[in-house]
């Protein structure tokens, strides 16, 4: 088999190969971006998959999958990959045998919830469909190995390969990578959108106990193409919607690769990813909606003010919001308080009228809340000071001084 | 003279004796363990109570979250833990289950803010424990939780790994759990004789090649790493080992 007679030409010892592939999925514009339960009967764990992180890499990233590509070989030539064809490094490829034996060592050992595999597209999209399944399927039956398990459907292969992939794994994925189908095709000559969204399509149809009980992902690539937050997130809000998403994934594009039709950045748009996620997530579980933050003419995320806060300073007249009064959803609105905080306040104040200082003690932190807030008609500072200019300027210089808080976790390992 | 009550180190024995406190309406200055040694102006007092048999499970069963509460606070090394046990059941008592809400009296606050910090770092470590296989396959780990938390961790690799033989090894505290396929056993290690060699290191060395591999030196964030996985556990973590014993240079 071609598989096999790569790996008969280029001998490779086990520790390089992993060297390889784990570096060439760790960009997640590479095929390889990034739950449920399978329960343990007989065989090797269980996914209670409460978000286990195992490990943090040096760049604080949380490592719960064993992340590799099946092979960096590729026959296409996608403009941001490390593994384009066109790049000349060095290429390996994992035998089956040799991912589950990694796999189930890693897990004994509590180093991994379970695996995360994609590949590059080798010979054709079937051939590397069919390898992928073959390694599953091994795990599966062969091991017994009931943990977490997320693959990349390679896009271009057939419906029948997608299906027996589903039923193998956790999690299915297929990366739609950029917001509009001209600049995939100015970046990813080989694909097309309409493949990648027909995966989407079908795994939404099917989903179920037994089809990717984990549900769906998708990611798109930030900073490669020129596309603004507003169109990012439009697309991402109609992709939640249209295919039942678990989550969409944005990834800072990282500078792998010099083309003329890439952007020439220095440092990858880390903080612009940052403020995409946050949106995101207001989107998801703070009701807001794509318009209420951005629109044709402000279509970019305030870099210097998270897009909550700049939400709260540009639409002041909705403020203070009184703590003992103010609806679930009009908490959310204040900045620095999240779910849990506006779920205990409102518990809470069914019992006794909330201070500043009972917030305090209830965890909630006041460093932000506190200029959008009153509790029992009491401003916290002097009432004057209730400005944007003042607000504004305090928020900024507090964003610079470094808290613990300021750490999202990018949590692009796992689900 | 402040009375302090004495129990011997169990989570039923405290819970009894917290119970027939309230019961007796005796509000107690302290409650401590009962090698502990009482100050010049302390008096100790050992009731000895014969906690009832299943004053656990029934207790759990009438009202889970409050008996998780309490457990979790006593699992904590926090200096005033039975003091905080004793007052959150008595406001148990006043307020029932709506307790968990009254976190404007502070032994509530300060119970449900222990046992957020213990369940915390029980989460934490289900992830950071780090096997290494022994002749025999059987697995070891050893850690150094800050809070007692090896039952906790123990249930939940029961549940991980139901067909290995393990070991989890507290050597703080000197205790291990042993777990043979059907179920655990908390065991005092003191007199711990391993004679088990660990065999072949050529899968910790392909994690520690992962490890080193995977993180991407563009966006490089030690700040960030720090703040999930705290200094104190790079220890027995096996990746970070050689981190650990360069910043210990
Ligand atoms: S298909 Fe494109 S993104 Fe995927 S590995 Fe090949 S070149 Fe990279």
């Amino acid at each position: 088999m071609f598989a096999d007679i790569i790996n008969m030409v280029f001998k490779m010892e086990l520790k390089e190969k992993l060297q390889i592939l784990a570096d060439s999925a760790k960009y997640d514009a590479s095929c390889s971006s990034s739950g449920n339960s399978y329960t343990s009967k007989k065989g090797l764990g269980s996914t209670s998959y409460s978000g286990i992180c195992h490990s943090f890499a040096s760049d604080g990233r949380c490592i719960s999958l064993l992340k590799i590509l099946m092979t960096n070989c590729c026959i296409f030539d996608c403009k941001y990959c490390i593994n384009r064809r066109s790049n000349n490094i060095k290429r390996a490829i994992f035998t089956p045998e040799e991912i589950c034996a990694i796999t189930l060592n890693f897990y004994r050992r509590n180093y991994i919830e379970g695996l995360f595999l994609s590949s590059g597209i080798i010979k054709n999209p079937d051939y590397t469909m069919e390898l992928i399944i073959e390694t599953i399927s091994l795990l599966r039956y062969k091991y017994k190995f009931n943990g977490y398990i997320h693959a990349k459907a390679i896009p271009g292969a057939s419906v029948a390969l997608l299906n027996k992939l589903g039923k193998l794994v956790t999690r299915l994925s297929a990366n739609i990578e950029l917001p509009t189908s001209t600049s995939l095709k100015l970046l990813a000559p080989d694909k097309n959108s309409e493949q990648v969204t027909k995966i989407m399509g079908y795994i939404k149809e099917h989903q179920s106990k037994y089809f990717a009980p984990a549900g769906e992902s998708t990611q798109l690539i930030v900073g490669a193409s020129n596309e603004s937050d507003y169109v990012l997130l439009h697309k991402s809000s109609s992709m939640y919607e249209k295919y039942a998403l678990k989550r969409v994934f944005y990834s800072a594009y990282i500078p792998v690769n010099q083309d003329k039709l890439l952007p020439s950045l220095k440092i990858p748009p880390l903080k612009r990813e940052n403020r995409l996620y946050q949106a995101d997530w207001l989107l998801r579980y703070y009701n807001f909606k794509v318009d209420d933050l951005l629109s044709e003419e402000y279509p970019n995320f305030n870099l210097l003010i998270d897009p909550k806060a700049d939400y709260a300073l540009r639409h002041l007249e909705e403020f203070p919001k009184e703590i003992n009064t103010a609806s679930y959803y009009d908490l959310l609105k204040v900045p620095g308080i999240g779910v849990t905080s506006a779920k205990r306040i409102i518990k809470s104040r069914k019992y006794f009228k909330i201070t500043f200082n009972d917030l305090k003690k209830m965890g909630i932190v006041l460093k932000r809340a506190k200029y959008f807030i009153t509790c029992n008609s009491k401003y916290c500072l002097a009432p004057s000071l209730f400005k944007k200019d003042f607000i504004e300027s305090n928020l900024i210089l507090e964003n610079k001084t470094p808290t613990n808080s300021n750490f999202k976790q990018l949590s692009i390992f796992h689900e | 003279m402040n009375r302090v009550y004495l129990y011997s180190d169990t989570f039923l024995n405290l819970l009894s004796l917290v119970i027939f406190l309230n019961a007796q309406n005796i509000t107690p200055s302290n409650i401590k363990p009962e090698n502990y040694t009482a100050t010049l102006f302390e008096e100790t007092i050992n009731l000895k109570i014969t906690p009832s048999k299943n004053l656990l499970p029934k207790f759990y069963q009438k009202a889970p979250s409050i008996f998780k509460i309490m457990y979790y606070v006593y699992l904590s090394s926090h200096p005033n833990k039975e003091l905080i046990i004793y007052y959150f059941y008595l406001n148990f008592l006043k307020y029932h289950n709506k307790v968990i809400n009254m976190r404007n009296i502070s032994w509530v606050n300060d119970a449900l803010k222990i046992a957020k910090y213990v369940s915390h770092e029980a989460h934490k470590l289900k992830g950071f424990i780090r096997f290494t296989e022994l002749e025999k396959h059987v697995l070891y780990a050893q850690m150094e939780p800050t809070n007692n938390i090896i039952t906790i961790v123990s249930a939940h690799f029961k549940k991980r790994l139901p067909n290995e033989y393990w070991l989890i090894h507290d050597t703080k505290r000197n205790i291990i759990s042993v777990y043979d396929q059907k179920d655990f056993y908390l065991l005092d290690a003191t007199n711990l004789q391993l004679n088990l060699k660990t065999t072949s290191h050529t899968y910790e060395d392909l994690w520690c090649t992962f490890y080193d591999t995977i993180g991407i030196k563009e966006r490089k964030n030690n700040r960030c790493r720090l703040n999930f996985m705290p200094k104190k556990y790079w220890k027995n973590i096996i990746e970070m080992r050689n981190n650990h014993a360069q910043s210990n240079k």
